[in-house]
């Protein structure tokens, strides 16, 4: 037992160190790109490795795209049914349904990506009569589906958490139902589902498997700018796809671990930020 | 505090006789079972017209479940509940409720403004439209005027427990009830604000009637014109507090009386 708080400390110290040294790792591998390329392949808009163009924007607007369609429509949809859940149904059906989101999560993503091969490209192929169903909208729906369980269930536990003694002082003000909702339950709740969202946001950002299976995985900037019926590539689904064919220490693979760098940048500041919000709340 | 009280006197409602008789409170053998379990049971009673009638009785009694009975915040019961000749049950629930307001034991601001939660319960339309003159006259009716004239736009968090309580009665009162109910609204004050609580409620009590639950008989019988005594769920006796407190009929009522317990 005399060994039991040196040995926490110093797992946890080796824990701390992996923390440091994983964006360590991608600033060291990617080095050699930033070097040779220097920063305006953000703006870049041509990416072809085999003649040293790494433009970058054309997957960063697909991420982009891709996470902002998901966004739209998980959003709504987890508060809406966090509501009907925790205000409307028996606790019975309101159980059911948090089990039922659980499971949802627990999904491996590679199953969602299958998913959207066999059910939503053809749906999508055969309804705005594309080639193939592949594209920005087809990433954006399947990522709406990976990440509305995590909105649902932080919007039920926020929902819940609001005081009884607070919806009894609206009720008793004569509130109507929706009053009450908008006027005391959600302004109360929305830190925590804020606190949600963010936290979606960056499991979205992450997600490789499933995206890169439906997006079809096109380096080009879509023409126009709007629109998401065409393929196109994310950050993530670039490094999937390309990893196993770039020689390591090439600057094609160096070039890869920058997509890395930013991705992890990005899902490092909205973690953080997601943090102080779900702390505050 | 004279000042405070001589404030209260000014801006209460005249009684209107015809109005006070409509909107007598009528229960008429109302049972209640929650999980399997008799919380009231055939419990009939009529509430004068005016004056404050306080209900008193030991804990698990029945006494709050029967203010959310009233206020339909339980509707699952058996019997009658009549306000004004009508079944409240086919009364409109929102309007039920703004007009017999009902203050809970912990008092529940909201995340905004002192003035901001005074016109809580109003309709948007209503907020807009409404005069400073009225948010006043609410929060002088509830003795919380002075100590907030100057900071109305200070968020209502920072107002002491005492002062939260006194400021859902404003917010309630700015409403215009035609009864209120009070759960045991001065259990977590000190004694200078439930003192200011008791006084503000006793002049209100003049011109609406006030349904107050007390644990305090000492409070029961300096505030309240009538006493119901409820215990297990049942009402045991019900008189104006003279008698009851000087003349108690029931056993039970001389027991809780003499030990604050009682074995129905």
């Amino acid at each position: 037992m005399i060994l039991l708080k040196p040995g926490l400390y110093l797992i946890t110290s080796f824990i701390a160190l992996l923390v440091l040294a994983v964006p360590f790792f991608l600033v060291q591998a990617s080095a050699p790109f930033w070097a040779s390329a220097g920063i305006k392949v953000l703006t870049g808009t041509e990416w072809f490795p085999y003649e040293m163009l790494f433009g970058m924007l054309p997957a960063i607007i697909g991420s982009t795209w891709a996470i902002l369609i998901a966004l739209f429509i998980a959003i709504p949809c987890g508060v809406a049914t966090a509501i009907v859940t925790t205000e409307l149904v028996s606790s019975s059906l309101a159980s059911a349904t948090r089990m039922g989101m659980e499971v949802l999560a627990a999904i491996p993503s590679i199953v969602y990506g299958l998913i959207g091969l066999w059910l939503l490209l053809p749906l999508l192929q055969s309804s705005f009569d594309l080639l193939s169903g592949h594209s920005l909208l087809a990433a954006g729906l399947i990522l709406a589906l990976m990440i509305l369980p995590l909105i649902t269930l932080m919007s039920m536990d926020a929902l819940r958490l609001v005081s009884n003694t607070q919806r009894e002082a609206g009720m008793s003000l004569g509130l109507s139902w929706e009053a009450l909702l908008f006027r005391v339950l959600l302004p109360q709740a929305w830190p925590a589902i804020r606190g949600g969202i963010l936290l979606a946001m960056g499991r979205a950002l992450g997600e490789t498997m499933a995206v890169m299976l439906v997006v079809g995985s096109l380096d080009r900037m879509p023409e126009p700018i709007m629109n998401i019926l065409q393929p196109a590539q994310t950050l993530t689904s670039r490094i999937g796809r390309e990893i196993g064919e770039a020689a390591f220490g090439s600057i094609h693979f160096s070039a890869l671990m920058a997509c890395g760098l930013l991705l992890a940048l990005i899902g490092l500041s909205i973690s953080l930020f997601a943090h102080t919000r779900v702390v505050k709340a | 505090m004279h000042q405070q009280l001589n404030s209260i006197e000014t801006v209460v409602k005249p009684v209107n006789k015809i109005e006070v008789e409509a909107s007598r409170l009528c229960i008429d053998h109302l049972s209640l079972q929650l999980e399997g379990r008799a919380i009231l049971s055939k419990l009939s009673t009529t509430l004068p017209a005016t004056g404050i009638t306080a209900l008193i009785g030991p804990s698990g009694a029945g006494k709050s479940t029967l203010l959310r009975c009233l206020n339909r915040l339980y509707e699952q019961w058996q019997g009658d509940i009549t306000w004004g000749g009508q079944s409240i049950l086919n009364r409109d629930t929102d309007l039920l409720r703004r007009q017999i307001g009902l203050i809970g034991q912990k008092p529940a601001v909201f995340p905004c403004s002192i003035r901001d939660n005074v016109i809580f319960g109003l309709s948007r339309q209503q907020r807009r439209a409404i005069a400073d003159e009225e948010i006043h006259e609410a929060l002088k009716q509830a003795a919380l005027w002075q100590e907030v004239e100057h900071r109305l736009g200070e968020p209502a968090e920072h107002l002491s427990v005492g002062q939260q309580q006194r400021l859902c009665l404003a917010r309630a009162l700015i409403l215009k009830p035609d009864m209120l109910m009070l759960d045991e609204p001065t259990s977590a004050l000190d004694p200078r604000s439930r003192d200011i609580i008791e006084r503000s409620m006793m002049e209100l009590g003049k011109s609406m009637p006030l349904l107050w639950v007390s644990h305090d008989l000492d409070q029961a019988r300096r505030i309240s014109n009538h006493i119901l005594f409820m215990c297990d769920g049942k009402l045991i006796e019900q008189s104006d507090t003279e008698s009851f407190f000087n003349h108690p009929k029931r056993i039970e009522s001389r027991e809780f009386m003499r030990w604050s317990v009682c074995d129905c």
